[in-house]
């Protein structure tokens, strides 16, 4: 039993962990929260169940394909609205209402072009249990954790040992200092766009899987953000801690305590957290910061 | 040759620039002097890009300079900006790489970088942010050296460290123009940077007032008097 609801607990957390991350690597470079995150996350979801609905009932070809979309569209995004705004010089504020009018259009669109209704995904795989350690697994979360574990260590090595990387690391100190040293601070940011767009479409497909697609699932992004601030906001490891605590947490209170609960005390614990350590788990301290 | 002609700037109320026209010729040191404000800073981000100006105002060899920071840095023309600002949470070396980021390898660079500046070489995987003030502005100009430039623009490289380091500092600038590298110095130590420097331009509340070699104007009265300390 146990064992069982720590699998699931993870696998909720990678999923967090996913859509945390690019919060993460976003705000590392452009100092705001991007709300238009949420829009990725919807495309995912709903791409995986037409997909596995009407072309094949294959999870992973269904979860690069909500992959590519999210990337996608978190480009556009990124192109059409916060491009102009940041070379207009545009206070951050701006850029975060902007976002938040994309979530809120995202989630009106699928309304009108689709409909206000859940869709459970018609997966096989979703009632396949495993037998780990005398435990009873779901199938679905073990391919989760898997995919989001390989997912997040292919980002980190990206940002670690790649040239794009060390270039996304320097920007993160500062943009103008970036563009004196060659780099296409324009690029730099579309690039990390599309990175953070691609793991939230993931996530999106992976939430869908887990609990149905429907129009207002990107409010599930609030965790993600949550997780990211507990984590420290800007670090990515940090960003991936704070979400396997997360999940971890809400999945072990609504099984030993009661699943109305579950927030309640997610949240109250992560506010201590941050009364306690405001700049998060791994987040440099705030006099670090300057 | 790099050829300034008639550049102007004004940030949204103040003119910070106006009229700004000189030519800095291959091989040379060229030094900026001027008071605080006189818009030093404002000119070299107005030639590296990061300032927007007119058009045509700044020629490389006869063609208008791309007007994108990354796109100057391409085209061989390099800034080591005010206060240095290296990359602090990364290493010395990741700050050297950085640096190398329009050349394909920085492994030649580094090397010059190490010869150059022995004591980055020991600090290599310490990060940035923990060097003393003398070592990262050494820094900072390894890492402005690391894309090859065939022009170096040095924002007062001497602020704010001892006398003994400022030596160290002016000794390697003339070591990087006899490397072949011309050099635009822009100091509040006008002794010094008129003794290293060919040619010298006054800059005084956004204007060019004075033009000349470095021995010309630093035996000129009204210099003297005002950014020599009045004697000579
Ligand atoms: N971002 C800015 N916004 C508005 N005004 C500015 C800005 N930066 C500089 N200025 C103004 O433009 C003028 C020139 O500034 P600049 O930094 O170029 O001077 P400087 O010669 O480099 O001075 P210092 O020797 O102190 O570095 C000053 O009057 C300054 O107040
Ligand atoms: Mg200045």
């Amino acid at each position: 039993m146990f064992v069982q609801q720590l699998i699931t607990g993870l696998s909720v957390g990678s999923i967090y962990a996913l859509m945390a991350v690019g919060y993460s690597l976003i705000y590392s470079l452009l100092n705001f929260t991007n709300f238009a995150h949420s829009a990725s996350v919807l495309i995912g979801a709903y791409a995986g169940y037409y997909y596995i609905t009407l072309v094949v009932d294959n999870p992973i070809t269904a979860a690069l394909c909500s992959l590519v979309l999210g990337a996608i569209l978190a480009a556009l995004i990124e192109r059409i609205t916060y491009q102009p705004l940041l070379d207009k010089g545009a206070r951050r504020i701006y850029l975060l209402i902007a976002g938040l009018g994309i979530s809120i259009i995202g989630e009106n669109l699928i309304v009108v072009l689709i409909d206000g209704r859940f869709h459970a995904y018609k997966t096989a795989l979703s009632s396949m249990p495993v037998s780990i350690f005398g435990a009873s697994i779901g199938v679905i979360d073990l391919i989760i954790l898997l995919a989001s574990a390989v997912a997040l260590l292919l980002v980190q090595f990206l940002i670690q040992k790649t040239k794009v990387g060390l270039a996304i690391r320097g920007a993160a100190f500062d943009l103008t200092t970036a563009s004196i040293m060659g780099i296409n601070v324009r690029r730099l940011i579309l690039i990390v766009f599309i990175i953070a767009g691609s793991l939230a479409g993931l996530s999106g497909v992976f939430l869908g899987i887990k609990y149905t697609a429907y129009p207002t699932m990107g409010n599930l992004t609030n965790k993600a953000f949550i997780s990211a601030v507990v984590g420290g906001l800007g670090s990515l490891p940090g960003a991936v801690v704070g979400a396997l605590i997360l999940g971890v947490l809400e999945t072990m209170i609504s099984a030993y305590v009661s699943s109305a609960m579950r927030n309640l005390f997610a949240y109250a614990l992560l506010i201590v957290i941050l009364l306690i350590r405001p700049w998060g788990l791994m987040g440099k301290s705030m006099e670090d910061k300057a | 040759m790099l050829h300034v002609q008639k550049l102007s700037y004004a940030y949204k109320k103040i003119q910070a620039l106006t009229d700004v026209s000189f030519e800095l010729r291959d091989g040379e040191i060229m030094s900026i002097i001027g008071a605080n404000g006189a818009g030093k800073s404002t000119l070299m981000k107005c030639i590296a890009g990061v300032l927007k100006t007119q058009e045509n105002a700044v020629q490389l060899d006869g063609r208008p300079l791309a007007r994108r920071p990354h796109q100057v840095v391409q085209h061989g023309v390099v800034l080591v900006p005010e206060g240095r600002w290296i990359f602090p949470g990364l290493s010395v070396e990741e700050n050297l790489e950085i640096g190398a980021y329009v050349v394909g390898s920085s492994k030649q660079g580094k090397e010059r970088a190490f010869t150059m500046f022995p004591k980055l070489k020991d600090r290599r995987r310490q990060r940035a942010g923990t060097l003393s003030g003398g070592e990262q502005q050494m820094l900072a100009i390894a890492r402005g050296l690391m894309s090859d430039p065939k022009i170096i623009m040095l924002d007062e490289p001497s602020l704010g460290l001892a006398p003994l380091i400022v030596n160290d500092i002016f000794s390697i600038i003339q070591q990087i123009n006899r490397e072949g590298v011309s050099v635009l110095l822009v100091e509040q130590n006008a002794r010094k940077a008129l003794n290293v420097a060919d040619r010298a331009c006054v800059l005084e509340q956004g204007r060019i007032v004075k033009q000349g070699t470095g021995s010309e104007l630093a035996s000129d009265e009204s210099i003297i008097s005002a950014y020599l300390g009045g004697k000579k």
